[in-house]
């Protein structure tokens, strides 16, 4: 019996943990749909831009240029993976959502872009680093802990750790200060929010950069736990879809608590069914709740004028 | 058209024009859809995947008489079709985006697990095509594409094609002038699904091997990049996006990456800069050129 609950208490952990990065991955996403009413798809293709820079600050330019130790390397790579995401978001604000907030597209158009950048991001990566894997060996994931017969690694932990800083951050800046609430003006209401004197273009651009510097952050923490290719990314974008969809598109508490019920689910579910299916389990969630509960677990009410 | 196999003799170039002849039946499958009813679907992959399944599944293992076995797949991936419509009747936008997205990959994930009928990703080899000469399958498949041009082309042009596009230009509207859009909605699907589901039947006699990496979500993309850049809801326009897009990598002599990386960078251009692809751009010339 005791076997069995060290085995969910186990589990539960490793979910945690997973739901954890999904969090991470799913919150940029969550934001700019929050703010703009729209997808950013290439999204999960920073995430991978924000892996590949934390792989080269951290095991080149940190360690063998300047000659930090590893664990303070990995550290710095967090940083610059975050402004890679960032750099990436002012990009493709400036040169993709701006111009189609301008010219007035429908809300399929940024979408459509979006995913001819994710198409050109991923093969434009394959064509630079190749398709072989890349090893990413952090220091701490070789880190091995145990809290009473749980075992974790160092790396989860800090991932944990560096999601809930995240989450936190986020949580602050918008509750607190000024340009913070000017973000869930735009976000409530775009046309009175600029009526308020809000410039709006410099709030939805900000929250672009916001997003994506978190999702380089996200490709940090990816980078050492899975296999690092072009492709790592977009290995997981459907599933960050999945958290977004399921927690309720826009609602940033509903991603949060998707994203780690995904993250336990998928720990179960290697655990008793095999890790082939996960993907299948997750999407078949995903559609479930589309025809169920298509406005998530948190609902938000909007009203639709013909 | 009828000339192209003279013009271009090589065995290499030959093929190239059958993926065409391929490529332009998929992108006018997926305009139906996204071009004249509206709808965002990101799973015609699915729909290409589940034809060439069946089919070659059907031939190779059950002994299938070809054609009849193409019939059974384009019925299979209509009716798959008309499932996914379920989920388009409710759902819009974002959501029918994403909910297609998600079936294209469950559809990816069934191929690669489901191993005692797929071969999962050891593939199915020694796939003959229907007819032994490139010269001649070239003729099959552009005659069969030019015959679902012909069909669609008249489709759009009939009051069915104006509920389609009362659909995609306002719903809500559409439906309070009593159009069932539930009904054309699963039309449009399923009808798109069979014709995706047809130029499956072709694809592995054509390459010989059966792999599910043929059909990830990228083969989406690459028609919707057809559909979009040709000028999607007019009907020359995804077969202009498909013939531009299948040669004009080749002709740059791209590997595989350069190629998908000019899909992408023209998906993005187009829609930022000539959203009506090159259809509308054309009309633009020719206008101005006219007053």
């Amino acid at each position: 019996m005791t076997d069995f609950l060290t085995l969910i208490l186990q589990q539960s952990v490793n979910g945690i943990y997973l739901g954890c990065l999904y969090v991470m991955v799913a919150l940029g996403l969550t934001l700019i749909y929050g703010v703009l009413n729209q997808i950013n798809f290439a999204h999960a293709d920073f995430v991978t831009v924000g892996a590949f820079t934390a792989f080269f600050t951290a095991t080149r330019l940190a360690t063998k240029v300047l000659g930090m130790p590893d664990i303070a390397a990995y550290l710095v790579s967090l940083v610059t993976a975050l402004g890679a995401g960032a750099v990436l978001g002012v990009v493709v604000s400036a040169a993709v959502f701006a111009p189609l907030r301008r010219s007035g597209a429908d809300e399929l158009r940024p979408l459509i872009a979006t995913i001819g950048v994710s198409v050109l991001l991923e093969n434009g990566q394959l064509a630079l680093f190749g398709p072989v894997p890349y090893q990413f060996d952090s220091p701490l994931a070789r880190e091995t802990l145990r809290v009473g017969r749980i075992f974790f690694s160092a790396h989860s932990a800090l991932v944990v750790a560096v999601s809930i800083a995240a989450i936190g951050a986020l949580y602050a800046f918008m509750r607190f200060t000024f340009i913070g609430k000017a973000l869930r003006a735009v976000a409530q209401d775009r046309e009175t929010a600029g009526l308020m004197g809000i410039n709006q273009n410099l709030v939805i651009a900000l929250t672009i950069v916001i997003a994506s510097a978190l999702a380089g952050v996200a490709g940090a923490l990816l980078g050492p736990v899975v296999v690092l290719t072009p492709f790592t990314g977009a290995s997981l974008i459907v599933k960050a879809f999945a958290c977004v969809i399921i927690g309720g598109f826009g609602n940033m508490e509903g991603t949060i608590i998707a994203g780690l019920l995904v993250g336990i689910i998928e720990a179960f579910t290697v655990q008793y069914l095999g890790s082939g299916i996960i993907d299948l389990v997750v999407f078949a969630m995903l559609l479930a709740m589309l025809v169920l509960r298509p406005t998530g677990l948190i609902a938000e009410r909007k009203e639709e004028n013909v | 058209m009828a000339a192209a196999p003279w013009l271009i003799t090589t065995p290499y170039w030959r093929g190239i024009l059958v993926l065409c002849a391929m490529n332009v039946m998929l992108a006018l499958s997926l305009n139906l859809v996204l071009g004249y009813t509206g709808q965002l679907n990101l799973g015609q992959s699915a729909f290409f995947a589940i034809g060439a399944y069946v089919s070659t599944i059907l031939i190779k293992t059950y002994g299938w008489n070809f054609w009849l076995a193409a019939l059974a797949a384009i019925v299979a991936a209509g009716l798959v079709g008309v499932a996914l419509a379920a989920f388009a009747v409710r759902l819009r936008g974002h959501y029918l985006a994403i909910a297609s997205l998600g079936f294209a990959v469950i559809t990816y994930q069934v191929l690669i697990n489901w191993e005692d009928v797929t071969e999962g990703v050891r593939g199915i080899y020694g796939i003959l095509p229907p007819v032994s000469d490139t010269v001649g399958l070239f003729y099959l498949v552009a005659g069969i594409a030019f015959l679902i041009y012909f069909l669609l082309d008249n489709l759009v042009r009939s009051p069915v094609g104006d509920t389609l596009r009362a659909i995609r230009e306002d719903e809500i509207s559409a439906a309070s002038l009593g159009v069932h859009s539930a009904v054309w909605k699963a039309f449009a699907f399923g009808l798109g699904a069979a014709i995706a589901g047809l130029a499956g039947v072709f694809y592995p006699g054509f390459v010989g091997t059966l792999v599910p990496d043929a059909f990830g979500i990228i083969e989406s993309f690459t028609m919707m990049a057809m559909v979009i850049v040709g000028g999607a809801g007019t009907m020359i326009g995804p077969v202009i996006g498909a013939v531009l897009l299948t040669f004009l990598p080749e002709l740059l002599r791209g590997v595989g990456e350069l190629r998908l990386m000019i899909y992408g960078l023209a998906l993005t251009l187009v829609v930022l800069f000539m959203p009506g692809g090159i259809v509308q751009a054309w009309v633009a010339v020719r206008n101005r050129l006219r007053s």
